[in-house]
């Protein structure tokens, strides 16, 4: 009919380098490949049985037929009609600046969404779903690597360990916490005042603490609610399956691409654990204040304690008293080890917030 | 009709031709593709980098001629993803259990390490089974126990001599890897020496040691002048001027900017010289005989500058760099053809598992052999 057209191109064949010049003859119904010289037809297929290769810029669209035999169009330009929608549009995206912008306007919103929304609730779904050996294990694991690597055996006096152990049992039995799930441990640690929870309940108190607060024990009360926190709300957990969501999630999108993929994943996985360890930060506050007010106690022991904490960390007081944002935030929060004083931004902030709840219960009562 | 009936076409030249290597891809067109594919599998977390990955790499090997031919890239989107799984699985699995258990973590990776040879045979099997020209493709015929030896224990013959034997390794390995590749079943030749590997080792280790002198000297005269700058200012007691404090910030600087450069100089040096070895050396009989000539002057220009691009660019110049870079070797290579490449014979079917390059990929033996 008068639908019909041809295309002259190369004839390769399919199962070995042999090729002839040739042209395809396309019509409503079929397409037939004839060799350039003579004429003779060599292949043809009604439209269906045979597929096209990948539109590409600047390459052409091959024909391949059942035996994996293929015409090659001469003119790299040349798209076939029957080609089908999606490889028409994909190849428009990849030829377009327009559609570059577009999607690079829209892709920070895209990782910024993954990077606070997505990744942290996936990774609490999948933390609180894990049972209970992980934990154990996790714990056991940061406590061994602790002991051998950063801190040595307590050398506080037993009785003074013996005071702090009681007020320990106190606060569980009243949070109606068995006593068996938590475990408390005394260490000497060179760093200084500081005390750290562990994935499977285990709260370790530094000997500078313990002396840091012996003639205020509410106060060391509060720090010790704080990490029984962090342990409540299963952050050690969280922080595990959250690098390991990011990094995952980063692999996926990123690797493989060249060059950029390492910086992308440093980047983005610093990016979310810092946001969220922050947020960690203050979700075991909270629980430190509530569980205060429910005991009886006020909120206003937190702040004290963070007071004495950052009065007695000389380092922190060259940096001012008023406002440690970058010198406290060392971040060396390793796998399943909650510092008590890294990674916190506004230490300032949390004392007011403790503060401030604090006036609210004087003020209701 | 089957394709065997085609005629003796072409006139197919009764001795050997000359044929340069034709590169036609362009950079602002490979860009856009690029980031494209890339935003595009961003999107998708990741799933559409199967298809990502194949277009890429259509878009390169087709925009590669010789004699009018374009090179193919057959790889199935749907392969690569079904391997790519299968790859992130067991990477989740592994990360998590070396973080909960040190110990079984140590075993894993104890395994991965026995796996590896495996893992490298499949990821280049794939890669080259993939590969095709004129309708033939290329396939590796390495097994893994030659793996084995040559990627594990070779390496550690090297450390041991205090990387005395290095060169003589890579040169062992290189010339394992090539050998083991085929093209419509015809194995590879490649007649490398490690005389060669050593010369260039020694030439990169004589451009270090230059670049360094000539940076130490460089250095004193920049402190001598930045200390009697900062003397004649007034200092505040035990603190440091102003003065000084810049001069020693645009010292660090300038001295890690000079030894980049200097470390790309190297490896530039280093990649120019072994590439035309081998590619002066690579045949397969009766089928063609490669020939590589990278000028180490313009090549280090180009290494240099594709570096400073794709730092500027924070990455996303990487296909900028990739056009330069394929157009550079192209334009410096050419290949003898023999007549009977006009009449080889396909032997490779397309069915082969992608896990292999996926799983090689993720854990960092990243190979290939261009």
């Amino acid at each position: 009919m008068n639908d019909q057209h041809s295309v002259t191109g190369l004839y390769q064949a399919g199962n070995s380098s042999h090729s002839t010049p040739a042209r395809a003859m396309v019509t409503e119904r079929q397409v037939v490949i004839y060799q350039q010289q003579g004429g003779q037809p060599v292949m043809s297929a009604v439209h269906g049985d045979y597929r096209f290769s990948e539109a590409i810029a600047g390459l052409p669209v091959d024909l391949i037929f059942a035996d994996n035999s293929r015409f090659i169009p001469d003119d790299a330009g040349y798209r076939w009609k029957h080609l089908s929608k999606s490889q028409t549009i994909t190849e428009w995206l990849e030829t377009h600046w327009s559609a570059v912008l577009v999607a690079a306007v829209f892709l920070p919103f895209f990782l910024w969404f993954m990077v606070a929304v997505v990744i942290p609730a996936s990774s609490n779904v999948v933390a609180e779903s894990l049972p209970q050996v992980v934990a154990d294990e996790l714990g056991q694991q940061s406590l061994t690597i602790i002991d051998a690597a950063y801190m040595e055996p307590s050398e506080l006096a037993a009785s003074e360990q013996e005071n702090i152990r009681q007020r320990w049992h106190d606060i569980l039995q009243r949070l109606n916490i068995p006593p068996d799930t938590y475990s408390l441990q005394f260490r000497r640690w060179n760093h200084g005042a500081n005390a750290m929870a562990l994935a499977d309940g285990t709260v370790i108190v530094t000997d500078s603490i313990a002396r840091l607060m012996k003639d205020n024990p509410q106060q060391l009360d509060a720090v010790l609610l704080h990490e029984i926190g962090h342990v409540e709300h299963k952050h050690s957990l969280k922080i595990l399956t959250q690098s390991t969501v990011t990094s995952l999630l980063f692999a996926m999108m990123f690797g493989d691409v060249e060059g950029m993929g390492e910086i992308m994943l440093g980047a983005g996985t610093g990016l979310a654990q810092a946001s969220f360890s922050r947020d960690m930060e203050r979700d075991a506050d909270q629980f430190a204040f509530q569980e205060l007010q429910s005991l009886g106690r006020s909120p206003q022991d937190f702040a004290d304690a963070m007071r004495a904490l950052e009065a007695s960390h000389p380092l922190r007081i060259a940096a001012g008293q008023s406002d440690c944002t970058q010198d406290c935030d060392n971040n060396s929060t390793e796998p399943g080890f909650f510092d008590y004083l890294s990674s916190h931004p506004a230490t300032e902030e949390r004392i007011r917030a403790a503060e401030a709840l604090a006036e609210k219960q004087k003020m209701q009562q | 009709m089957t394709p065997t009936e085609l005629p003796a076409d072409n006139a197919p030249a009764a001795s050997s031709r000359t044929a340069s290597i034709e590169f036609s891809g362009s950079k602002s067109a490979f860009t856009k593709l690029w980031l494209v594919n890339l935003l595009l599998s961003i999107i998708t977390l990741g799933i559409y980098s199967a298809w990502a990955k194949v277009r890429n790499n259509q878009y390169l090997y087709g925009h590669t001629q010789i004699e009018g031919h374009r090179f193919q890239y057959l790889a199935k989107p749907l392969q690569i993803l079904r391997g790519r799984i299968i790859a992130v699985v067991f990477f989740v699995a592994y990360g998590f259990i070396s973080s909960l258990n040190p110990a079984l973590g140590g075993l894993m990776a104890l395994l991965l390490l026995l796996l590896m040879p495996w893992l490298i045979v499949q990821g280049l099997k794939f890669t080259l089974r993939n590969s095709a020209y004129r309708g033939v493709r290329f396939s590796f015929e390495g097994t893994y126990g030659g793996v084995f030896v040559h990627f594990l224990l070779l390496p550690i013959v090297g450390v041991v001599t205090l990387y005395l034997a290095m060169p003589w390794v890579v040169q062992r390995i290189q010339k394992y890897t090539y050998e083991n590749a085929t093209y419509g079943g015809k194995p590879f030749t490649l007649n490398t020496s490690a005389g060669e590997y050593y010369k260039a080792v020694l030439l990169c280790l004589g451009i270090g040691i230059a670049a360094i002198v000539v940076f130490s000297i460089l250095m004193s005269v920049f402190g001598i002048a930045a200390v009697l700058s900062s003397a004649s200012e007034p200092g505040y007691g035990g603190q440091m001027s102003q003065g000084a404090a810049i001069s020693f910030i645009i010292g660090y600087l300038f001295t890690i900017i000079c030894f980049m450069f200097i470390s790309y100089l190297i490896s530039a040096v280093y990649q120019g010289m072994i590439r035309n070895h081998i590619f002066n050396n690579l045949s397969a009989e009766d089928i063609f005989k490669t020939h590589s000539d990278v000028k180490l002057m313009p090549f280090t220009g180009l290494m240099i500058t594709n570096a400073l691009i794709v730092l500027f660019t924070l990455g996303l110049g990487y296909p900028v760099t990739r056009i330069r870079k394929q157009k550079f070797l192209a334009a410096a290579t050419t290949v003898t053809l023999e007549p009977a490449i006009d009449h080889l014979v396909n032997t490779v079917d397309e069915t082969h598992s992608a896990f292999g390059e996926e799983a090689a990929g993720l854990f960092d033996v990243d190979l290939s052999l261009t």
